[in-house]
């Protein structure tokens, strides 16, 4: 009998082959074993333990119906085979659907059962599952999902690899490059769990747990593996329902469960592996061969017992002399103007993913099938859709910013609206218009007939607040750049004047001493200390902070004092957000106790998302109010500025397509006369596509599929849209609308290419 | 700690270092662990408002029980000369153990946990203590902390169950890891926790597999 092992890479990020060999050697030093390898460029086939090689060719060239033929003769003829690869794994399971007696890996209802990411067999376990989505959502779903998980996530393949993607056009980018390589659109997304890693390994023939064993990671590499590790019995509590799972699920073969320990001792799941871990032999030098106690249960050939040599593990990197029958392939010619040889997955793993795909023995979608699902379509409020049909989309002018009118004024009533809820007679809750992210008036005169406040980062933005009507105790004034341009200050007393710095705090006083200005409110907007911002009066030392409050003490005492706050929470996450928010009522709180000023307004923001802002029920915003309260009981008047919150959602931008290319794979450029100098914020956020059907009239939702939208102008970055479905009947004259512009899509927008 | 206590509490005689029954924390039998002072004033209100905002700042959204990393990370670890105000303290770069731990067990406390000052004897090598006394010599400031390969070590216990703790060592920004105690280089010999004797049960406290009585030395080994 000869046991094959297959899984030999040796890289940074190891198969477990080696140390499946390793353990083995010890539990049987006479059997003979033979490793088996897709690549000769794979280091491990040069292990000295092995008796024997085979080496085939790459996946991507491999028949696999004969190679099966082959697996299938060495175990009738009572050989093992134990696969240290997932992906081989699964091709196993496909060729042997109900298992075989010596072919130690599990069949696959079990693989089934254990699918990224929700191994829904392991439900048994004291385990929980990150939140995940599919990438078959709509942008504006998975931008929703990020924004909901701070943007801590991971972006995974199907099998390996996993990207974080800290912001939308990482995402992009990352999801086009894992796309591509794993022949899928359906990778996931989910959220980052933060703690120490651990795994359980595991051994089982035929539904019965023959071992497990509990490791901690206790160094790693720069990609996160294991390079040391303690050793140790897996509890009670988690080794019984495992064996009642691998009974359920009939598994045969080694096995690995990587989970993450959060602070508070929970642990989370991270994935199944059908295999036995790379760190293997580490739990036999800790007395724990799980490897050979498999061999033992399948050909019923006792092992030697094996030797405890310590409780922890680490690794080195050693040099072995390379097999005089496989000398060092060629090193491939790096690619032209590139860096590197990429040399990753040299046994075509990925291109065994295709063709599992392909003959749909994998899950994911195979590159034949429609890649834009029912599910992929966004869903467009109805509000949007009826503003829309409002205009003339056969005789617009395009490109062209239309106004959304009753979907703009349904948000600043539900705004004003809350902000009437939140109010009580101690504390005041008021909205705020951010002028800069839309300076349109029709925006700035909802917001005064609908009772906000107006915030202005300039004098010639506090000019345009009162054009439109506002009075100037209406207006917050704060910024960086608040005095410019000089001889625009208006007369009239200001609501509020928040400094952005020490000299700007200096500035105002003076200005306020000599009669040039007047505010009801004065006071700092203050830096936010743990999220990188350029505005603000820093905190960031003792010194700094001690110089703040010397400044606070400054202020003249015939204003209230204020506090003012901003950072953008579709940047940082909507949970983080009231994380800062909580931050900063600590510090002001330090603040009024330090320079012994009584904190009376307080204006927070902004930059939220709308769908964040206007779909949460009251019960957050009525916690953050009692907060306050609770923490600075000295604040009459609280400013809530959503930011975008308001405007985003009230301008769209028609379009037309002016050419159709078409090119091979289906893929299609279509040309629009629009560009990101109207889209500005193209690569930040995703936007709802419609499509004005000339035929019928309707608007079409866009999905995800094979076509990019190029703008028109003559540069390279000019694409206002990647990978969406444009319909079959899409024409050059047709015109395309792009919700969710109204914020600083529309006000950062300019003039470029127009002569 | 206190200079002084410090070397009042390391007059051990020759005599008794001979001793090879004697257990490791002997020599630190009498030591009190480290506590900021404070001058009363404006300066060290800044100083302490401004380390506990900062850490809260720090959490990012973690779970409280998270350990203070950024405290190491802001300040190194190294010879420190006691008595510490809070207004000295945060101007350094430079802290001992000892002003880690009683930054961590302050932290810890704003946050609303409960935390205990603990003592640790850890082994080392005498390379390492000889390296040590050098550094700690340059500066000016007692070694009454190194003996032979052993060293005494200041920690914090965060509580985060019924009667179980985890020892958070601020001066590596790390949870000392109870599997490790009792041999080996760096690993921990001895344990004193202090806590309320009018609060604990007999029992003590949990520390991995470990029982910890309270207030008295807990030999590992």
């Amino acid at each position: 009998m000869n046991i094959y092992v297959s899984g030999l890479y040796s890289g940074g990020n190891p198969q477990p082959g080696i140390g499946i060999i390793r353990s083995l050697r010890e539990g049987y030093p006479f059997i003979k074993l033979v490793g088996v390898e897709y690549s000769n460029r794979v280091s491990g086939i040069h292990w000295e333990e092995l008796d024997d090689v085979q080496v085939h060719r790459p996946w991507d060239e491999l028949n696999l119906e004969a190679h099966g033929d082959k697996v299938r003769d060495l175990l009738d003829e009572g050989n093992l085979w134990i696969s240290g690869s997932d992906l081989e794994a699964l091709w196993l399971a496909s060729i042997f659907p109900d298992g075989h007696a010596n072919l130690l890996a599990p069949p696959g209802g079990a693989l089934k059962g254990i699918a990224k990411p929700a191994a829904e067999a392991l439900a048994g376990l004291p385990l929980k599952v990150p939140p995940f989505v599919s990438t078959d959502l709509p942008d504006w779903d998975l931008h929703a999902f990020c924004r909901a998980h701070d943007w801590r996530l991971w972006l995974k393949g199907p099998y390996y690899d996993a990207a974080r993607t800290p912001g939308w056009d990482s995402f992009v980018a990352v999801r086009n490059a894992l796309s591509k390589v794993w022949s899928t659109e359906r990778l996931f997304l989910q959220a980052h769990v933060s703690g120490y890693e651990e795994s359980v390994m595991l051994a089982a023939y035929r539904g019965k747990l023959l071992g497990c064993v509990s490791m901690r990671k206790r160094d790693i590499t720069p990609e996160g593996k294991t390079w040391a590790g303690d050793i140790s019995e897996v509890e009670p509590e988690f080794e019984e329902p495992l064996r009642r799972i691998v009974r359920q699920l009939n598994w045969t073969g080694g096995g690995e469960i990587e989970m993450v320990r959060d602070a508070s001792g929970q642990r989370w799941l991270l994935e199944m592996n059908p295999r036995f871990p790379a760190w293997v032999h580490g739990a036999t030098i800790a007395g724990h061969n799980l490897p050979a106690l498999l061999v033992q249960a399948a050909a019923s050939i006792n092992a030697r017992k094996p030797r405890r040599q310590a409780s922890e593990f680490t690794r080195v990197v050693i040099e072995v002399p390379v097999r005089d029958d496989y000398p060092l392939p060629a090193l491939p010619e790096p690619f032209a103007g590139a860096i590197g040889h990429s040399m990753k997955h040299p046994s075509g793993l990925t291109a065994l993913a295709e063709r599992l795909h392909k003959a749909e023995v994998a899950p994911g979608t195979s590159p034949e099938q429609p890649p834009a699902s029912p599910s992929c379509i966004p869903q467009v409020p109805e509000t949007y859709l009826a503003d829309i049909a409002r205009h003339d989309l056969t005789e617009v002018q395009t490109p062209k910013f239309l106004y959304l009118d009753s979907t703009a004024e349904s948000l600043f009533i539900k705004a004003s609206e809350r902000a009437r809820r939140m109010s009580s007679s101690e504390v005041e809750v008021v909205s705020g218009y951010s002028i800069k992210t839309n300076p349109d008036e029709r925006l700035i005169r909802l917001a005064r007939e609908h009772g906000f406040l107006a915030e202005a980062i300039s004098l010639l933005e506090v000019h345009k607040a009162l054009q439109v009507g506002f009075r100037a105790d209406q207006v917050i004034l704060n910024g960086p750049g608040k005095w410019w341009p000089e001889g625009m200050m208006p007369r009239g007393r200001l609501h509020a004047v928040f400094c952005d710095s020490v000299a700007d705090l200096n500035r105002c006083v003076d200005a306020m001493e000599k009669g040039e200005m007047a505010s009801k409110h004065v006071g700092v907007r203050i830096r936010t200390p743990n999220v990188v911002s350029r505005f603000g009066i820093p905190l960031d030392s003792p010194g700094t902070f001690a110089k703040l409050v010397e400044a606070v003490q400054r202020l003249p005492s015939n204003s209230a004092f204020g506090v003012h706050f901003h950072m953008a929470s579709s940047n940082i996450g909507v949970a983080q957000w009231w994380h800062l928010f909580e931050s900063m009522l600590k510090w002001c709180r330090s603040i009024e106790k330090l320079a012994g000023r009584t904190i009376e307004i307080l204006d927070m923001g902004g930059g939220w998302f709308p769908d964040d802002w206007h779909a949460t029920d009251d019960s957050r915003f009525a916690r953050a109010v009692e907060t306050v309260k609770a923490m600075l009981p000295g604040v009459r008047q609280i400013v809530s500025e959503p930011g975008k919150a308001m405007a985003q959602p009230s301008m769209a931008l028609a379009m037309r397509i002016l050419e159709i290319q078409e090119h091979e794979h289906d893929y299609v450029e279509a040309v629009v006369d629009a560009s990101i100098a109207e889209l500005p914020m193209f690569a930040f956020q995703p936007h709802r596509i419609l499509r004005h059907c000339p035929r019928t009239g309707a608007l079409q939702p866009l999905g995800r599929g094979k076509s990019d939208l190029m703008g028109r102008l003559c540069m390279e970055h000019d694409i206002v849209a990647q990978k969406i479905a444009l319909p079959d009947d899409a024409r050059p004259g047709d015109v395309l609308i792009f919700c969710d512009v109204g914020g600083y899509d529309r006000s950062m927008s300019y003039v470029f290419g127009r002569g | 700690m206190y200079l002084v206590e410090a070397e009042s509490g390391a007059a051990v005689s020759n005599e008794q270092k001979l001793e090879s029954r004697r257990p490791v924390s002997a020599r630190w039998e009498d030591f009190p662990y480290s506590r900021l002072s404070h001058h009363g004033g404006a300066c060290c209100d800044v100083a302490r408002e401004w380390v506990l905002a900062m850490d809260f700042a720090q959490l990012n959204g973690a779970d409280l029980s998270s350990g203070p990393r950024w405290l190491r990370a802001r300040y190194k670890w190294g010879p420190s000369a006691w008595p510490m105000h809070w207004c000295e303290l945060v101007g350094r770069k430079v802290i001992d153990c000892g002003a880690h731990a009683a930054l961590s067990r302050e932290a810890f406390a704003a946050r609303g946990l409960t935390a205990f000052p603990v003592q640790l004897v850890q082994r080392y090598s005498e390379g390492a203590v000889e390296e040590w006394r050098g550094s700690w010599n340059k500066e000016g400031v007692s070694c009454h902390w190194l003996d032979g390969e052993h060293i005494y070590h200041e920690a914090t216990a965060l509580l985060v169950g019924d009667g179980e703790v985890k020892i958070w060592d601020g001066s590596a920004g790390s949870w000392a890891n109870p599997r490790q105690s009792g041999r080996g280089y760096g690993s921990v010999l001895a344990l004193r926790l202090f806590a309320d004797p009018e609060s604990v049960t007999p029992a003590g406290f949990r520390w991995g597999d470990r029982q910890i009585a309270a207030n008295v030395w807990n030999e590992l080994v």
